[in-house]
C-alpha cells in the first residue's frame, strides 16, 4: 500500500486521536512543568452574613485575583521545572522516613499510598482473574451443550453492565446492614462493619473487579480451548499423563498467548482503577493513582484547582503504565522486526 | 392493533407528563432561562416554583461547583441564574462573573427582607433565601428514659452518649457527618472555631496548636460512640440512621430536620427534638458555623434576560413557595414561620456561632483538613503529626496557587 | 461448540469431578447474577421492604403487599407470556438473521407490553374488581409495585435521558465505525513501520486514565464560542452541552480500541480477495468498496457493539460536558444519588439503575454470539 493511500485510510482516525487524545496529553506534559497563578491583590472587604433577624457584617482583608479591563483574571505562567513533581513525590520525606525505618509514615504520603494500593490491586487481582477465568472456561467446556449458551449469557452480564451501576449494586449489598454483610455476620457469628477499615474495603474493591473482569478472561480462554490440538491431548492420555499434567503440558502452553493478552488488558485497566474508589467511597482509607489526579483537579468550594500537580500526577501514572507495558510491547516490536525481515 | 397499542401508551405517557400548570405565575420569560444549583430539597422547591412560569430549566447537581465558575465565565454565560452558598459565591465574586443587583432589587424586590440582600462592599451581589447550620438533634424519649438533660457542652454530651451506649436502647449512641473529605473537614472547622481557634496567622496556616489537638481528640472521642463505618457517613446517611432509630443524637444540618418527622420515611416521628449546637468547652462559642444559601445572576447576559431572570427568581422565592415548603429549610423569606424544627438552628445562631470563614485560603485549608484527619481517627498518625501534615499540605497548595 | 458434536475423550470427567465442576459453575452463575437480580427485586418494593435486613422480606415484600401493591396469578401469567413472546422473537431473529414480518410482530407486542406495564396497576385492579380477591386467580401473592418505575419514567421524565442516550450512542457508533473501519483496513494491509507505531501508540492511548483527558476539555468546550469565533464568526457554537460534541469526543477516545479490533478482523480476510480486485485494475479505495465492504459486516457489527457499550456506559465524559437538558442516562442517575435524601428517592435511584441495565440485558441476549466472537477476535491473533 502506498503511503498516500495509507494516510487516506488512516487519516481520519489519526486526526481524531491527535485532537482529542494527543492534544490534551501534550498540554498535560506542558502544565506539569509550569505553574499558572493569578496576580493577587489584598482587598479590604465588607461581607455580610444573614442572621435570623439582622445581618452580621464584618470587615476583613481578602486576597483576590486582579482583573483586567475586560473583567478577566490576570494570570502569569512561569516555568517551574520539576517543582510539581517534587511536591507530589516529597523526596526529602522519603529519605527521612527510610532512615527512621518509618514505613507507616511512608505509606501515609498520598502518592505512595495511592501507588501502594494501585499496585497491590493490580497484582493481586491479576492471578485471581486468570485462574477464575480459566476454571470457568474449563468447567463450561465439559457442561451440557444445551446449557452452555445460558451460562455464557449469565457470565457476560457482570462484564457488560455499566461499571458505575455494578459498583453501586455491590455497595448496596454490603454497606451498613446490607443483605450480604448480614449474611457474613451470621456466618461468622460476629458484628462486621466492612466499610470501617481499609483492608476490608480493599477486599471488597478487588472482589468487585474480579466479578467484573473474570467473564472477559473466561470468554477468551473458552475460545482458546476450542482450538486445542486434540491429537496431542489424546497422545498425552496414551502416555499416561494425569489430568493435571495434561492441563500443565498441553492446554496451558496452548493458551499462553491468550493468557498474555488477558494479562496486558487487565494490567492496563486495573492500573487506572478509579470507579471503585468513587463507588465504594473508600477515599478515607485507600486511594488510587487516578483518583489522586481526579481529586487534585476537582475544584474546592472557593474554586481552587491544583492543575500543575494534577498534571504531574497523571504524568507519573502514565510513566507507570508505559513501564508495565514495556515488556509486552518490546516483545511485539521484536516480532514485528522478525516478520519484516523474514 | 399493536401499532394502536403503542401509540395509545405513548400518548398516555405524554399526557400525564405535560399536565403541568403555568397558573401560579403571571409572566413567562421571553427566552429560555436556566439555573445551576446544588441538589437538595430546598433547591428543588425553589426551582419547581420558578418552573411554574415556564421556559425555564433547572440543573440541580451536587457537583455544581465543578462547573459553575467556568460556566459563568463564558460569554454569554451558560446559566443565567446560579444557586450559591456563602463559600461557593467566592470564585464567582473574585472572577467578577456575577452581576450587581441593586437596580433590579429597586425595581422588583419590594417583597425582599433587608436580611436577604447580600452586600459586598455596599453592592447587592446575591439574594439569600435560607440559612443553615449544624446543630444538635436528639431522641427525646431516649434522653427522658435515662434521665439525661439536653447537653449544653461537649463534656456533657460525652457523658450523655456514654450513658445511652451503656443502656443499649439504640445501636449507636451518636451520629456524625464524618465522611472523609468535605464533611469531615467541616466537623473540624465547627469544633475548632467553637474553641476560639483561628485558621491563619498572617498568611501562615495555624492549626498545629493546643486547640487543634483538643479538637482532634474530641472528634476521636465522639467516634467511639458512632457506627464504625463513620468515614462514609454523609448527611443522608446520618439522617437515615436517625429515621431508622439507630442513633440517639447527632449534630446535623438544619435542612435535614424536617425529614425526622416525615411519616413515609421515619420510624421516630415526633421523637426527635432540636437544640442548639453544644459548646466545646463552657464559655466558648457553639461548635457550628453559619451558612446561607442564595441566588446570583450572571454578568454575561443581556439586560432583558437579567430583568426576566430576576423576576423569575422573585416568583421562585415568594410567599407561596415558603408556605408550601415551610419546614424544608430555615427560610429568610417573608412569610416563613419558624416551627419547632427551626429551634436548634435559631438557638445556635443566637448563642454566637460564627459565619463560615471566607476566602480562597480557607478553601485550600478545608481540602487539606478533609484529606488528613482520617489518618488520625484511624490511628495511623498522632494528632501532632496530622496537624503538621495539614499545615504542610496547605503550604504546598498555597504556593502552587501563588498565595504564599 | 457445534464443530465438536462429540465430546473429546480428553475433556471427559469422572462423576465426582463432574459434580464438582457443575457445582462450581452454578455458584459462579449465582455470583454473576445475584447483584443484578437483587437490585431488580429492591426496585419493585416500597422502601421499608427494600432496605429490610431480612432477605425473605425483600423477596416477598409483606410491607408492600400490606400497602396494597402486589402481584397475583393473573399478573404472573401476563409477565410469563410477555417474556416468552420476547424470547421467541429473539430466537427467531438469531436463526433467521433478518427482520421479517413475524419478528416485527414479536417486537411490536413486546414493546406494547412494556408500555402496558405503566398502566399495569389499572389493568390488574380491574381484573381484581371483576373476580374479587378470593378467587385464586386474583389472590395477592407477593408484594410488588411498579410505582418507582412509573415515577422515574413518567413524572421525572427519564425518557428524555433515554432519548439522549440513544442519540449519543447512535452517533458514537456510526462515527467510530466509519472512521475505525477505514483505519483498521489500512493498518491491516500496510506492512510499514508506521502502521506498527500507530498501533503501539494507540495501545498506550488506550491505557490512559480518562479523567486526565476529560478535564482538559472542559475550559475549551465552555469557551468555544470565543475561540471559534475567528472561524465561524457570529454563529460560533458553544460546544459545552452539545450532544454532537460529546459524540466526537467519545468516538475519538474509543478509536484505539476500535482500530485494534477491526485491524485483527481485516487481517482474517484473505489478502488475495482485494489483490485480485487490484489486478483487475481497481485502486485500493475501489477494492475496499467493491470487495471488502460486502464481507466486513460481521466484524463491523462486533466492533459496533463494543462502541455501543462504551458510549452507553460512559459516565465521566457526559457528566462533565453535558448539561441537564442533554444528559444521558448514566450520569443522570448520579443526580438521583446526590438527591437521595429520602428512602423513596433511593429506591427510585435503584429503579433507574435497573432501567439502564435492561437494554444491555436485551442486547447481550440478542448479540451474544457477536460479543463472544469480538472478545476473542483480538485475542486469537495476539
Amino acid at each position: 500500500m502506498k503511503n498516500r493511500t495509507f494516510i487516506g485510510f488512516v487519516g481520519p482516525s489519526l486526526f481524531l486521536m491527535a485532537l482529542f487524545i494527543a492534544g490534551p496529553l501534550f498540554s498535560v506534559v506542558w502544565q506539569s512543568l509550569h505553574v499558572t497563578q493569578p496576580v493577587y491583590i489584598q482587598v479590604e472587604t465588607e461581607v455580610c452574613t444573614p442572621g435570623f433577624l439582622s445581618q452580621k457584617c464584618t470587615k476583613e482583608t481578602q486576597t483576590q485575583p486582579k482583573l483586567d479591563e475586560n473583567g478577566k483574571i490576570i494570570t502569569e505562567t512561569k516555568f517551574s521545572g520539576f517543582e510539581s513533581y517534587r511536591a507530589l513525590l516529597k523526596p526529602e520525606l522519603i529519605f527521612k522516613h527510610i532512615s527512621e525505618r518509618n514505613w507507616l509514615g511512608l505509606t501515609n504520603i498520598d502518592f505512595y499510598k495511592a501507588l501502594r494500593f494501585t499496585l497491590t490491586f493490580t497484582l493481586i487481582t491479576l492471578p485471581i482473574v486468570l485462574v477464575l477465568g480459566l476454571m470457568i472456561a474449563l468447567c463450561i467446556n465439559q457442561a451440557l451443550q444445551s446449557l452452555r449458551g445460558p451460562i455464557i449469557f449469565v457470565s457476560l452480564l457482570p462484564f457488560v453492565i455499566t461499571p458505575v451501576i455494578g459498583a453501586l449494586s455491590i455497595r448496596w449489598l454490603f454497606v451498613g446492614d446490607g443483605i450480604l454483610s448480614i449474611l457474613l455476620e451470621w456466618l461468622l457469628k460476629r458484628e462486621i462493619a466492612l466499610f470501617a477499615q481499609g483492608w476490608t474495603i480493599e477486599i471488597l474493591m478487588m472482589s468487585y473487579r474480579v466479578w467484573h473482569v473474570a467473564p472477559f478472561a473466561f470468554i477468551v480462554f473458552y475460545a482458546g480451548l476450542q482450538t486445542v490440538n486434540r491429537d496431542s491431548l489424546e497422545s498425552a492420555i496414551v502416555d499416561g499423563a494425569t489430568r493435571w499434567q495434561r492441563l500443565q503440558l498441553v492446554i496451558l502452553p496452548h493458551l499462553s498467548p491468550l493468557i498474555l493478552f488477558v494479562s496486558i488488558i487487565h494490567l492496563m485497566d486495573s492500573y487506572r482503577v478509579f470507579e471503585e474508589v468513587i463507588g465504594f467511597r473508600s477515599e478515607a482509607h485507600v486511594i488510587s493513582l487516578q483518583w489522586l489526579t481526579y481529586d487534585l483537579l476537582t475544584p474546592d468550594d472557593t474554586g481552587n484547582r491544583l492543575i500543575s500537580r494534577a498534571s504531574a500526577s497523571s504524568m507519573l501514572t502514565m510513566i507507570g503504565i508505559i513501564f508495565l507495558l514495556f515488556f509486552p510491547l518490546s516483545r511485539s516490536w521484536r516480532e514485528h522486526k522478525l516478520r519484516r525481515s523474514g | 392493533m399493536k401499532k394502536f397499542l403503542i401509540i395509545a401508551s405513548a400518548l398516555t405517557a405524554l399526557f400525564t407528563s405535560s399536565a403541568v400548570s403555568f397558573a401560579a405565575c403571571n409572566f413567562t420569560p421571553s427566552s429560555k432561562l436556566t439555573l445551576l444549583a446544588n441538589s437538595y430539597a430546598a433547591w428543588k422547591a425553589v426551582s419547581d416554583a420558578m418552573g411554574e412560569c415556564g421556559n425555564f430549566e433547572a440543573e440541580l447537581d451536587a457537583e455544581f461547583r465543578k462547573k459553575q465558575p467556568d460556566a459563568f465565565a463564558a460569554n454569554p454565560s451558560l446559566y443565567q441564574l446560579g444557586g450559591i452558598s456563602n463559600s461557593t459565591i467566592q470564585p464567582l465574586l473574585s472572577a467578577g462573573t456575577i452581576r450587581a443587583l441593586d437596580d433590579l432589587v429597586a425595581k422588583y424586590g419590594q417583597d425582599l427582607q433587608p436580611n436577604q440582600l447580600i452586600r459586598i462592599n455596599g453592592q447587592i451581589m446575591a439574594i439569600a433565601m435560607s440559612v443553615n447550620n449544624q446543630h444538635l438533634m436528639y431522641r427525646e424519649d431516649v434522653l427522658n428514659s435515662l434521665g439525661i438533660t439536653v447537653p449544653q457542652t461537649y463534656y456533657e454530651l460525652l457523658s450523655a452518649v456514654d450513658k445511652i451506649a451503656a443502656s443499649g436502647q439504640v445501636d449507636y449512641a451518636f451520629g456524625g457527618t464524618y465522611k472523609a473529605g468535605w464533611n469531615l473537614a467541616e466537623e473540624f472547622v465547627n469544633m475548632y472555631l467553637g474553641m476560639g481557634g483561628q485558621f491563619f496567622k498572617g498568611t501562615q496556616p495555624n492549626v498545629n496548636n493546643v486547640m487543634g489537638i483538643r479538637t482532634l481528640e474530641m472528634m476521636r472521642n465522639l467516634t467511639h460512640y458512632m457506627d464504625p463505618e463513620y468515614l462514609v457517613a454523609d448527611s443522608t446517611y446520618v439522617q437515615q440512621q436517625f429515621q431508622q432509630g439507630k442513633i440517639a443524637m447527632a449534630n446535623l444540618w438544619a435542612t435535614r430536620a424536617a425529614a425526622m418527622d416525615d411519616q413515609k420515611e421515619s420510624q421516630v416521628v415526633g421523637k426527635v427534638k432540636m437544640a442548639a449546637a453544644p459548646y466545646p468547652v463552657t464559655g466558648a462559642l457553639p461548635a457550628s458555623t453559619l451558612w446561607w444559601d442564595g441566588v446570583v445572576l450572571a454578568k454575561n447576559m443581556t439586560d432583558q434576560q437579567a430583568d426576566e431572570a430576576f423576576q423569575l427568581l422573585m416568583e421562585g422565592i415568594d410567599k407561596e413557595m415558603v408556605s408550601e415548603n415551610n419546614d424544608l429549610a430555615v427560610w429568610l423569606i417573608n412569610g416563613y414561620e419558624p416551627g419547632p424544627m427551626a429551634k436548634g438552628a435559631a438557638e445556635t445562631a443566637e448563642n454566637g456561632a460564627v459565619p463560615y470563614p471566607n476566602g480562597m485560603e480557607m478553601g485550600l485549608m478545608h481540602t487539606a483538613l478533609g484529606n488528613n484527619i482520617a489518618d488520625f481517627l484511624t490511628g495511623k498518625e498522632t494528632a501532632d503529626q496530622t496537624l503538621k501534615d495539614i499545615e504542610a499540605e496547605y503550604k504546598t497548595a498555597a504556593k502552587e496557587k501563588g498565595l504564599l | 461448540m457445534s464443530e465438536y458434536p462429540d465430546m473429546p475423550r480428553s475433556f471427559q470427567l469422572s462423576r465426582s469431578l463432574k459434580l464438582l465442576s457443575n457445582g462450581f459453575l452454578s455458584i459462579w452463575c449465582l455470583i454473576a447474577l445475584f447483584p443484578l437480580l437483587w437490585i431488580t427485586l429492591m426496585s419493585l418494593k416500597y422502601p421499608l421492604d427494600a432496605f429490610s435486613a431480612n432477605p425473605l422480606v425483600v423477596i416477598f415484600g409483606p410491607g408492600t403487599k400490606a400497602a396494597g401493591a402486589s402481584v397475583n396469578f393473573f399478573d404472573l401469567l401476563m409477565v410469563i407470556l410477555w417474556i416468552s413472546v420476547a424470547f421467541l422473537g429473539i430466537k427467531h431473529w438469531q436463526v433467521k438473521k433478518n427482520l421479517g414480518p413475524k419478528n416485527l410482530l414479536y417486537l411490536g407486542i413486546s414493546i406494547g407490553w412494556l408500555f402496558a406495564v405503566f398502566v399495569f396497576a389499572e389493568l390488574s385492579t380491574s381484573v381484581q374488581r371483576l373476580f374479587g380477591v378470593d378467587f385464586f386467580f386474583t389472590t395477592p401473592l407477593v408484594g410488588m409495585t411498579t410505582e418507582h418505575f412509573q415515577s422515574v419514567w413518567i413524572e421525572q421524565e427519564f425518557y428524555k435521558q433515554f432519548f439522549n442516550s440513544l442519540l449519543v450512542t447512535a452517533g458514537v457508533v456510526s462515527i467510530s465505525l466509519t472512521v475505525g473501519t477505514l483505519a483498521g483496513y489500512g493498518l491491516a494491509r500496510s506492512g510499514s513501520g508506521w502502521a506498527f507505531w500507530i498501533l503501539m501508540i494507540a495501545l498506550v492511548f488506550r491505557a490512559l486514565p480518562h479523567s486526565v483527558l476529560v478535564s482538559g476539555y472542559l475550559p475549551w468546550f465552555i469557551n468555544s464560542a470565543e475561540w471559534l469565533s475567528p472561524f465561524f464568526g457570529e454563529v460560533a457554537p458553544t460546544l459545552y452541552g452539545q450532544p454532537w460534541a460529546i459524540i466526537v469526543v467519545l468516538a475519538s477516545i474509543n478509536q484505539p480500541f476500535t482500530i485494534w479490533m477491526l485491524r485483527s478482523f481485516f487481517q482474517n480476510i484473505p489478502r488475495e480477495l482485494d489483490e485480485a480486485a487490484r489486478i483487475d485494475g481497481c485502486s485500493h479505495g475501489e477494492a475496499f468498496v467493491r470487495v471488502i465492504i460486502p464481507v466486513m459486516w460481521p466484524g463491523v457489527l462486533t466492533a459496533g457493539l463494543f462502541s455501543f457499550l462504551l458510549a452507553y456506559n460512559d459516565y465521566l465524559v457526559a457528566a462533565l460536558l453535558l448539561d441537564a437538558q442533554n444528559q444521558t442516562m448514566v450520569p443522570a442517575i448520579s443526580g438521583y444519588f446526590n438527591r437521595e435524601t429520602t428512602s423513596t428517592d433511593q429506591v427510585e435511584a435503584v429503579a433507574a439503575a435497573v432501567s439502564i441495565t435492561a437494554p444491555i440485558f436485551v442486547l447481550v441476549m440478542v448479540f451474544q454470539k457477536q460479543l463472544v466472537s469480538g472478545l476473542t477476535q483480538g485475542a486469537v491473533k495476539g
